[in-house]
């Protein structure tokens, strides 16, 4: 197993060694200094912030900030919805297709503007291209950017001491998108391009096979069967199927997919632009993009643990948190990647299964990226549910009992490892709040976090932050397993059905958008109630830091002495690791008794 | 100096401790502690629940549904019992207070210049800005400002102070407190409270429990306590969803009964220390008052983690024939000099009884209680 462990190693280092100068450069771009990209960018700025009628000097309240983002996500909701519904009467849709459904519409639109990017549709036959660029690709820059804002709103609330306000909602929006995502996911999209990802206009264009298939009235593969072009007649062992089509052209869907693909990685949105994601060869051609691809998912969220640091004036604080979260993350993977390499008891009965990692890809490689094998696959799944990007290049659904579990928990913590693009670390400096005030506790000190007391007030919003996900979960899959169609929904009976139940809900709720699969999630219920759920976990927790900043802007520093507890030390970071998994497996050991957990009691007798 | 009864209280006042608890079963007293509140909803709707089972319709065996109704109840009942039996000790510390409050005779004058024409009336009818004379060998009436002539005052009643100390019209030594007394000399004073809001009889409210002011770490830690309560409420409403899933599915009816998710709900809340947190709060109050210590709020026992250092400078005043009532300011964070103001408003300040008290391991003594 040491050679998976190796790639695994060249990974994180890789994005170590990105993410370090990559969160320099945010710090700077956001707080508006002068960086290398500036010659370029501050003309195009300028030029938005008169068009727009921004004064980049303007310092809001944190009720103004709130309001803004919450006015500009509803309109950007809006915009979907309508470019979603109307594509019929819209150009840019070369295969003339239909319009969504109010419901999915719904579901669709709110995935997008909550970063969520949960999808109950499958690209490449519901959506032109028209509705994927200008509708959801235009969601893919903005909800990170947005998510970002509302981070380095925080970070002022920390570092101002007279109340002078937060900054301003659209400069931050409008920073965070010239000079952090446009740039980057130009590069990344070229480099997809190289690779084979498509970005045309076109339709979808036909390929003739090399070898035409059959497939009988039920649009099934025939096995064996003798195919003569000429008379157009199918025969097996002889015999003729008279109800058997002959197919000799392949379909290649076409449109923007690289441009589309590389801020879906960055921005941790997640969003495919054809409906299997990356586990699709046009959205992921090679190893070279699949590292690219995987990189690029956990590179800004780690970049931003770094970029806090600088902007709080502690490099250490940010280091702090950049290992409470990786040591998370390197948990997850050898969890993960045991248990995808090991199988199960009835993978590794009899031989039957070539469990071996020397010479080809052996393990549990159902439903893996067959190309890349374990490694890869599991690597992607544990970097897109840490941060809630959702891209996937595996199935879910076929992942071991415990292989599963780890996507679930990660979701479940309330995507603080790493999380989205901003939102991961705000929701960890919640969770940040709430230790300082337990270890507090425990040791007699007053609270004190990056020199600002912890008081109540700050208190209830932190809790409001760690909680929102749970609620959201907990709700959200309770409701849906009180309603009896719900069961007809599901690919799979007993403790896997319920997983996939609990996995839909987990996905929805900590704002990630990975499917398990195997769950017909296309129905006007579970798109309501998803939207619903999705759209309380990113708007509570973005309401309540945006008020510990308003608060915290107005606290005068308090001097270091011996009573104050270090939050940069080892203690610390494991204190944090503790709380965050106290208050996850609090709120979610009885659910995934019932699913994972009783799955693999199960599978392993 | 004597400590008292180590634990202060006696058979009757653990019994009257015993009718409070009963007494306090009302919502409205329950309210105030949300984790109790929530253990109490529990038993009211599991006698509900025990009632109907009574009837046949309830959804477990009734004999399994009152037990768990009992234990719920007395759980409810112990933790009114712990907060009547802080309380009551606070009340007997009150009462003896009450005692030295006592109406004397003042002689109110209409002004400082008349100050020689004056009526004799009780010290309880004396009302903001009245003015008074005091003459040496008698209790100044009520709190006040001396705004004429000084006195050696003798101040012990109230601060354990043996040594007079001299009040005079202007500068910042002419506050005066009510049941000190005036060793020489005359005074005119001018009232500063209305009766009922003098310096004792906050003391005595204080004492009481009834307007302790809650520390922001004891309000934080109740966020926290309210948190993990709809953490665990959520969790069993929706394990009570899971499990009627997973059972359709199996074709079997549900087997957990409301009965007992209710039992493992209140398994799960942070119970212990939500039934302690009131207690704990005054019984650190009592644990001054053992100590002859009064604490002026809150906020004071969270800083006197430390009070063995708090004695031994009091002692260093101590004199045998002294009546045992000491009053300690601790030093308070800068933002907080308003409180201080407001709590010790015209009260004599000892520097010497200052320490450097604002940190110690107050709460630590919470987390053993942990469920």
């Amino acid at each position: 197993m040491a050679h998976v462990f190796i790639e695994v190693a060249l990974d994180l280092l890789v994005l170590v060694l990105l993410a370090y100068p990559l969160g320099s450069y945010i710090a700077k771009a956001m707080t508006g200094e002068k960086t290398f990209m500036g010659k370029v960018v501050k003309p195009i700025e300028g030029g938005a912030y008169r068009l727009l009628h921004i004064d980049p000097s303007e310092e809001m309240g944190w009720r103004r900030y709130l309001a803004c983002v919450l006015a500009f996500s509803a309109a950007s909701l809006i915009v979907v919805m309508v470019l979603l519904m109307c594509q019929g009467w819209l150009p840019g849709n070369p295969n003339g297709l239909s319009g969504m459904s109010w419901d999915l519409a719904f579901n669709t639109a709110v995935s997008f503007v909550t970063n969520t990017n949960w999808q109950a549709y499958s690209g490449e036959t519901t959506l032109g291209w028209l509705a994927q660029a200008a509708g959801l690709g235009v969601q893919n820059f903005l909800t990170p950017a947005v998510g970002m804002a509302v981070l380095f709103a925080l970070i002022r609330g920390f570092v101002r001491t007279k109340g002078e306000g937060l900054g301003s909602f659209w400069v931050d929006l409008i920073r965070g998108t010239l000079y952090v995502f446009l740039p980057l996911s130009l590069v990344l999209a070229i480099c997809l391009v190289a690779g084979g990802v498509p970005e045309s206009l076109s339709g979808t264009r036909y390929v003739t096979l090399d070898e035409p298939i059959a497939v009988d009235a039920a649009g099934d593969v025939i096995e064996g069967a003798q195919i003569d072009t000429n008379a157009g007649t199918v025969t097996v062992d002889g015999q003729t199927v008279d109800d058997a089509t002959i197919v000799t052209q392949e379909a290649v869907p076409q449109g923007l997919a690289a441009s589309q693909v590389a801020i879906k990685q960055l921005g941790t949105n997640g969003g495919g632009y054809f409906g299997t994601n990356s586990a699709y060869p046009l959205e992921n051609p090679s190893a070279f993009t699949d590292f690219l691809e995987l990189i690029s998912i956990l590179l800004i969220p780690a970049a931003l643990c770094f970029a806090f640091g600088i902007c709080v004036k502690s490099k250490k604080q940010g280091r702090a948190l950049f290992a409470a979260m990786a040591i998370c993350l390197v948990i997850s993977l050898v969890i993960m990647i045991v248990n995808e390499q090991g199988g199960t008891a009835q993978l590794a009965q009899g031989g039957s299964v070539d469990l071996s990692t020397v010479g080809q890809a052996g393990g549990n490689m159902e439903g893996k990226e067959s190309r890349f094998g374990i490694a890869s696959s599991s690597v992607w799944a544990v970097f897109t549910t840490a941060a809630s990007s959702g891209s996937v290049n595996c199935t879910m659904d076929s992942l071991t009992p415990m292989g599963g579990f780890v996507p679930m928990v990660l979701m479940e913590l309330g995507e603080v490892v790493f999380g989205g693009v901003g939102s991961g670390l705000y929701g960890m400096l919640g969770f940040a709040i709430l230790t300082v005030f337990v270890a507090g506790l425990m040791v007699g000190r007053t609270p004190e976090f990056l020199g600002k007391k912890i008081e109540p007030p700050e208190m209830r919003m932190s809790v409001l932050v760690c909680l929102a996900t749970p609620v959201a979960i907990l709700v959200g899959s309770g409701v849906a397993a009180l309603v009896p169609q719900v069961a007809g929904y599901l690919g799979n009976s007993g403790a896997h059905g319920f997983s996939e139940l609990l996995y839909n809900f987990s996905s929805a709720g900590g704002n990630n958008g990975s499917s398990f699969a195997g769950m017909l999630s296309n129905t006007t219920f579970l798109n309501v109630l998803l939207a619903f759920a999705m759209l309380f976990a990113r708007f509570v927790p973005i309401a309540a830091v945006l008020s510990i900043a308003g608060g915290l802007s107005g606290k005068r520093m308090v001097a270091t002495s011996a009573g104050t507890l270090s939050t940069t030390g080892p203690m610390f970071v494991f204190l944090l690791i503790f709380i965050v998994i106290l208050v996850g497996a609090l709120s979610f050991f009885p659910a995934l008794a019932l699913g994972p957990v009783a799955e693999f009691l199960g599978s392993a007798v | 100096m004597e400590k008292k009864n180590s634990h202060g209280m006696d058979a009757a006042m653990a019994w009257k401790a015993v009718g409070a608890a009963f007494a306090k079963l009302t919502p409205r007293a329950q309210l105030a502690n949300p984790v109790m509140f929530l253990v109490y909803v529990s038993a009211i709707l599991l006698t509900c629940l025990w009632v109907l089972s009574l009837a046949g319709t309830g959804d477990a065996p009734s004999g399994y549904t009152l037990a768990i109704v009992v234990m719920l109840w007395l759980t409810v009942l112990f933790s009114n019992y712990a907060e009547a039996l802080a309380e009551g000790r606070g009340k007997a510390q009150a009462d003896s207070l009450r005692k030295s409050k006592g109406d004397v005779t003042a002689h109110k004058v209409p002004s400082v210049e008349r100050h020689d024409e004056v009526t004799d009336v009780s010290s309880s009818t004396l009302i903001k800005n009245d003015f008074v004379i005091v003459y040496a060998g008698e209790q100044i009436p009520a709190d006040g400002t001396v705004v004429m002539g000084a006195a050696s005052v003798d101040e012990s009643a109230i601060t354990g102070e043996s040594a007079p100390v001299i009040r005079e019209a202007g500068g910042d030594r002419s506050s005066v407190v009510g049941v000190t007394t005036v060793l020489s000399d005359w005074i005119v004073v001018e009232v500063t409270n209305d009766p009922g809001e003098s310096f004792l009889d906050k003391m005595i409210a204080m004492v009481e429990g009834a307007s302790r002011k809650k520390t922001p770490n004891e309000i934080a830690l109740q966020v926290f306590l309210v948190a993990l309560c709809i953490i665990f409420i959520l969790v069993v409403m929706a394990l009570y969803a899971y499990s009627d899933f997973t059972a359709v599915q199996a074709g079997m009816p549900n087997p957990s009964s409301v009965t007992t998710l209710v039992a493992l709900l209140v398994c799960l809340a942070p119970t212990t220390i939500g039934a302690l947190l009131s207690a704990i709060g005054i019984a650190g109050m009592s644990r001054l008052n053992e100590a002859n210590v009064l604490a002026m709020s809150g906020r004071a026992i969270e800083a006197a983690g430390d009070v063995g250092r708090a004695h031994a400078r009091q002692d260093w005043h101590h004199h045998a024939w002294q009546p045992p009532r000491r009053r300690v300011h601790f030093r308070r964070r800068r933002e907080d000099r308003g409180a201080r103001r407001r709590c010790t408003a015209g009260v004599p300040r000892r520097r010497d009884a200052r320490g450097p008290l604002d940190r110690g391991p107050g709460q630590a003594a919470l987390w053993p209680a942990w469920p």
